[in-house]
């Protein structure tokens, strides 16, 4: 287990942190920025989309094609994503490669070319993914039940809207870039072998100049309605859930971890057991913690046959709602030890050591050490789960449904 | 790291690789057997099978099963494909024989009638959702198509009739014949006591009776048919193209993985280049998969149906440049950095080690260290991916697509 965090934080404000690991030859890094589709004005849902593939379009000297080339000639596995809430980059690759990959990221980052007929084709493509949607109504459904369970504009699909992908310009996403996206915000996070002074000096001479803008978090409005349904002929019924419970600031959160656990953390879990083991109504069925800064459910998903789906969605709620009734010592101890062995596997890995060292500082403006998560974990007892469980007893959901009918909540 | 093996007096296979500072270990079975074992009427069987593993043993009912995995906080699962089924998890070391107990009890089930009969309704679920999910629904009925008769075409799910026609009879027979000692490999990688680990797997698994496992082998270079199929139901069009390709057993497999990546790599190849790059197709990609004595390149294609017909054009353009030209040194070399970097991440971790350490000894009976991987990729040369093109000229695949409109053409 490692103590050891390296931190330093730019002229500009943006915070830089470090995790190292032993006996690895690799590094990953991290890099968030509050500037997801929440940020963004009315009208503009989607444009992170359109963004994320438009910075990659050329940066400093190099155009599209060089830019790229370049990255592949590192060997860099690389992804970048928008949320609501934020926009991340991130990267593995060979620990040896990693000042000259940080230097084509600093390009992207400060010197994107962000030329005009590189636009269409990115905007293009966010087009053709949200239409790719309707052949993957697993993803579909989940973004559904989010846009009616979160406040708007925490609601904002990543994937946008189709009028406002429709209308957006280079213009637009330019002054996006400019208004919205605070860089004295950013987190840069690193887990793996490398040389922190090194990185600190590099980005502080490449990322030191990009502005804080102030832009200001917005402000949370009403949630949507409890229950949407969207028809298609496939052939199952697609079902997803969503319930309120606190975020992972929260005293709490290591008690609701337990209770998302017995809930639907392994094969004797009591989602997988009475949904699927007893009664066979699913293949895939399975719930897991999702959180905002502001916001927090935890998320369900089951698809099952149109036959079956009333009887899915009855006994999944029943399950939720049963748990404040009780669960055995064994229940709560497969739950702790889980959560434990998760922890430990994920230290294994510098892709997900980075992005969980950027997540804790964005969420707790710190970061969690391992020791520290594993004590709580077992600080969790009987007691406060159930305390827990009698504030929170599960009695109102959000709920969505991709198939040929309707069900009744 | 150090690598031991052992093989019981039955013929059943235990390796292990032992990285003594790494703070997980994981472990698997790896039968060989899948659904081109299978004849028409046990369709499925094998998937069938794999889930009916877990309802337990006639000592532990599924219950128990599932909590014996979580109590010890194993990461767990099992997959079936067209020749293996394998049974993988990954522990903290301490819980290494538990796990290694456990796994070596349940190759041993007891298929119970009952268990049987609830699990069909979850297959049954299982290929309503892969019906809805045509990226995948598209390999399964190209696979089918270009491997004709031969049995690398069977599908792995099966259908409704056939899993719903299944008798337990029919698959307690079926796992007497495959999941025989001489057909089982035991693997284990990580931070381990390889002996203490044999002498467990012996003590369970040692008294077990071999018996005839064969497989017939033989190469195909497919039908290279063109179906298209109309489906109301889809918002785009999906396309599979697929054409021989080496085996698993030849050294050329390393080549064909770099063919792939130059042709399909989701960033820098050729298909993004001129389909994901313009926004022509929204995805584009291509892979060598290697199997037992036969070899495919699968591609898979999703673009607005509207313009099927160009992303055919451009399509058949990228392979008569291939054809004619080759692939370039510069593809190459950038190939082999993002085959070389996924190798050194993918080793990072037991769990990364596992399969590749299985899948050596199931296909060839050899132990390769992550060096000798990272040597093979080196050594690789712009002749060699060439030579693959030659010989085995990709360009001329079968094809399935699926989507909302007829189709009046044929694609290609």
């Amino acid at each position: 287990m490692k103590e050891r965090l390296d931190s330093h934080r730019l002229s500009n404000g943006m915070i830089i942190l470090g995790e190292p690991m032993a006996d690895v030859e690799s590094a990953s890094f991290y890099f968030l920025l509050p500037a997801g589709n929440a940020y963004y004005p009315e009208g503009c849902s989607g444009a992170g989309q359109i963004i994320t593939d438009w910075l990659f379009r050329g940066a400093g000297s190099r155009d599209s094609r060089t830019l790229i080339e370049a990255l592949d000639e590192l060997g860099i596995h690389r992804n970048s994503s928008i949320t609501a809430e934020n926009l991340s980059i991130s990267a593995s690759l060979e620990s040896a490669n990693l000042l000259e990959a940080l230097d084509l990221y600093a390009d992207i980052l400060t010197a994107p070319l962000l030329d005009d007929e590189q636009f269409e084709p990115s905007r293009q493509l966010a087009v053709h993914e949200l239409a790719g949607l309707d052949d993957d109504p697993q993803h579909k459904v989940r973004l559904l039940v989010a846009e009616q369970f979160y406040p708007a504009p925490y609601n904002r699909p990543s994937e946008g809207k189709k009028a406002d992908l429709e209308s957006m310009t280079a213009d637009s996403c330019r002054r996006i870039i400019q208004r919205q996206f605070d860089w004295s915000q950013g987190i840069f996070a690193i887990a793996g072998k490398y040389d922190f002074p090194a990185i600190c000096d590099l980005l502080e001479k490449r990322c030191a100049h990009l502005p804080g803008t102030g832009a200001k978090r917005p402000a949370a409005g009403a949630p949507g309605q409890r229950y949407t349904h969207e028809a298609n002929e496939g052939a199952q019924v697609h079902i997803g859930l969503m319930t309120r419970v606190p975020t992972i600031q929260d005293s709490r959160y290591y008690d609701i971890m337990a209770a998302v656990s017995i809930l639907s953390g392994g094969m004797s879990s009591r989602l997988f057991t009475e949904v699927r083991e007893k009664r066979g109504l699913c293949y895939a069925v399975g719930a897991r913690y999702q959180s905002l800064k502001d916001h927090a459910a935890i998320s369900c998903y089951a698809g099952t046959t149109p036959e079956q789906a009333q009887e899915t969605l009855d006994v999944t709620v029943e399950q939720f709602r049963r748990l404040r009734e009780g669960f055995s010592d064994e229940e709560l101890q497969r739950a702790q030890i889980g959560l434990k062995s998760t922890l430990i596997m994920q230290s294994e890995s510098s892709a997900a050591r980075a992005a969980g060292v950027a997540g804790d500082y964005y969420y707790l403006g710190r970061v969690r050490t391992l020791p520290e998560i594993r004590q709580k974990i077992d600080s969790v007892s009987r007691s406060s789960v159930l305390a827990f469980l009698n504030d929170n007893p599960f009695d109102d959901f959000t709920v969505a449904t991709i198939g040929p009918k309707p069900i009744q909540l | 790291m150090i690598f031991k093996h052992r093989q019981l007096d039955n013929g059943l296979t235990i390796i292990g690789e032992n990285h003594p500072q790494a703070q997980t270990t994981a472990m698997g079975f790896f039968v060989r057997t899948g659904s081109r074992d299978e004849t028409p009427e046990i369709s499925g069987v094998s998937h069938f099978l794999e889930h009916m593993i877990f309802k337990g043993t006639d000592s532990l009912n599924w219950q128990q099963v599932n909590e014996a995995f979580d109590g010890i906080g194993a990461k767990f699962n099992a997959f079936t494909g067209e020749e293996n089924t394998v049974y993988y998890a990954a522990v903290l070391p301490e819980f290494l024989p538990d796990v290694a107990r456990l796994w070596s009890q349940l190759m041993r089930p007891s298929l119970r009638e009952d268990d049987f009969n609830i699990e069909k309704n979850v297959i049954l679920q299982e290929i309503a959702m892969y019906k809805d999910m045509p990226q995948f629904d598209v390999l399964d009925q190209a696979r089918a198509l270009h491997f004709g008769s031969h049995p690398c075409g069977n599908s792995t799910l099966g259908t409704e009739q056939t899993i719903g026609d299944l008798k337990v009879e029919q698959m307690r027979d079926y796992f007497s014949r495959r999941y025989a000692p001489n057909n089982l490999v035991a693997a284990c990688c990580g931070n381990l006591e390889f002996d203490r680990f044999c002498d467990l797997i012996e003590s369970i698994c040692g008294h077990w009776k071999p018996a005839q496992a064969d497989r017939s082998l033989s190469f195909f270079e497919g039908t290279r048919q063109r179906r298209h199929l109309q489906k109301d139901t889809l918002a785009r069009h999906h396309i599979c193209l697929i054409s021989p390709m080496v085996s698993m057993q030849d050294p050329r497999r390393f080549a064909a993985s770099l063919l792939g990546m130059i042709i399909g790599d989701d960033s820098g190849s050729r298909y993004f280049w001129s389909l994901v790059d313009p926004a022509v197709a929204e995805a584009a990609s291509m892979q060598a998969e290697t199997m037992d004595g036969i070899g495919a390149m699968y591609s898979y294609i999703c673009c607005e149906p509207a313009v099927a017909p160009r992303v055919a054009e451009i399509i058949k353009g990228i392979f008569s440049d291939l054809s004619c030209n080759g692939v370039q040194e510069k593809e190459v070399t950038a190939a082999k950095n993002k085959v070389l970097s996924a190798l050194t991440l993918k080793s990072e971790q037991p769990m990364g080690r596992l399969f590749g350490l299985g899948f050596n000894w199931v296909y060839s009976r050899l132990y390769r260290t992550l060096a000798d991987d990272i040597a093979a990729v080196r050594a690789i040369t712009v002749d060699d991916v060439n030579q693959l093109i030659a010989e085995f000229s990709p360009g001329q695949f079968s094809c399935l697509s699926m989507g909302p409109d007829v189709q009046e053409n044929p694609l290609f």
